[in-house]
């Protein structure tokens, strides 16, 4: 199973992560993640150094953007994480 | 002595964004429990330590692989919280580079052994670990390249989950549930090409508490 995390700004430098649901199907998760790769990860990738310089703020990404999804976390179960199955790109 | 039981795992390859990392696990109920954290990311943070339901875990190592640009840990906690219970990860700044994170609990384990590691060597890397009887062995490398196997022993592909961290991780490799006998176990790594770390360490059995080898005997008649 694949959780499903939702990623937002928390105060003005930091992410903060939900797990909003999770997945037993890979295309769910492929979609999640090329969104992310394309939006936040993206952001990320071009401003890795100059973000753990201080140079850059993550808030940045964040100014026009309220939260981005991500599909990164692999466990067997999801007893007690208290979240629901998500067949369709379309429930989040 | 019995082998170590396996239990829940979590993996988890995604940047922190902050001066911690937090993911919910769910330890498994019995006796003599066990659960162990391994993480890879960018050296230009460093872990400054690790909880799980708010109980410090033990730091067995922490490396930096300098070639690679990447530092390598392992933390364990012996008898944790049973059930959903955050684990967190500190550093000393905020990573926004991703890390790896491995994430296992095990029951009846005697805790952690022998562990040896071995930085960038071509590839096949291929090491050993001495271990006692019943053992299981968790190996986890690190490379530029691709890695495309972990042999638990040498000979033996275990499956892993390979992460990107800017580097490529394999983490989460063990044992077969039978574990091995005491002695010295051949372990490999292989990548496509190039160099790939090899760090190992023994995750022990049970020793039994019932003599079963013998005992007295009297004849009734």
């Amino acid at each position: 199973m694949i959780i499903i995390s939702k990623i937002e700004l928390e105060g003005t430098d930091n992410l903060k992560y939900t797990d909003i649901g999770y997945t037993t199907d890979i295309n769910v998760a492929n979609e999640i993640n090329e969104d992310y790769d394309s939006t936040l990860g993206k952001f990320l990738g071009e401003n890795r150094t100059k973000l753990t310089l201080g140079e850059v703020s993550i808030s940045t990404f964040f100014s026009g953007v309220d939260s981005v999804n991500e599909a990164r976390i692999e466990v067997e179960n999801v007893d007690g994480l208290g979240i629901s199955e998500i067949t369709n790109i379309n429930q989040l | 002595m019995a082998t170590p039981t396996k239990g829940n795992v979590t993996n988890l390859n995604q940047t922190p964004g902050a001066n911690n990392k937090t993911q919910n696990h769910t330890h498994n109920t019995g006796s003599n429990g066990l659960i162990i954290a391994q993480f890879t990311m960018s050296n230009a943070r460093t872990y400054t330590g690790c909880t799980y339901g708010g109980v410090a875990m033990t730091q067995l190592y922490q490396i930096s692989r300098g070639g690679l640009s990447q530092r390598m840990a392992f933390f364990y906690l012996e008898n944790p919280p049973t059930g959903n219970n955050q684990l967190r990860v500190n550093f000393n700044g905020s990573q926004f580079n991703p890390i790896s994170m491995h994430i296992r609990s095990f029951t009846n384990s005697g805790g952690v052994g022998a562990s040896s590691r071995t930085g960038g060597q071509s590839t096949p890397n291929t090491q050993s670990l001495t271990v006692e009887d019943d053992s299981l062995i968790m190996i986890t490398s690190c490379s530029i390249n691709a890695i495309t196997s972990q042999q638990i022993p040498t000979g033996t592909n275990r499956t892993y989950t390979q992460h990107n961290t800017n580097r490529q991780v394999a983490t989460g490799a063990i044992s077969a549930d039978a574990g091995h006998s005491a002695g010295s176990i051949s372990l490999r790594s292989s990548s496509t090409f190039g160099t790939i770390t090899l760090d190992r360490t023994e995750i022990k059995g049970l020793s039994s508490s019932v003599d079963t080898s013998g005992g007295d005997f009297f004849a009734m008649f």
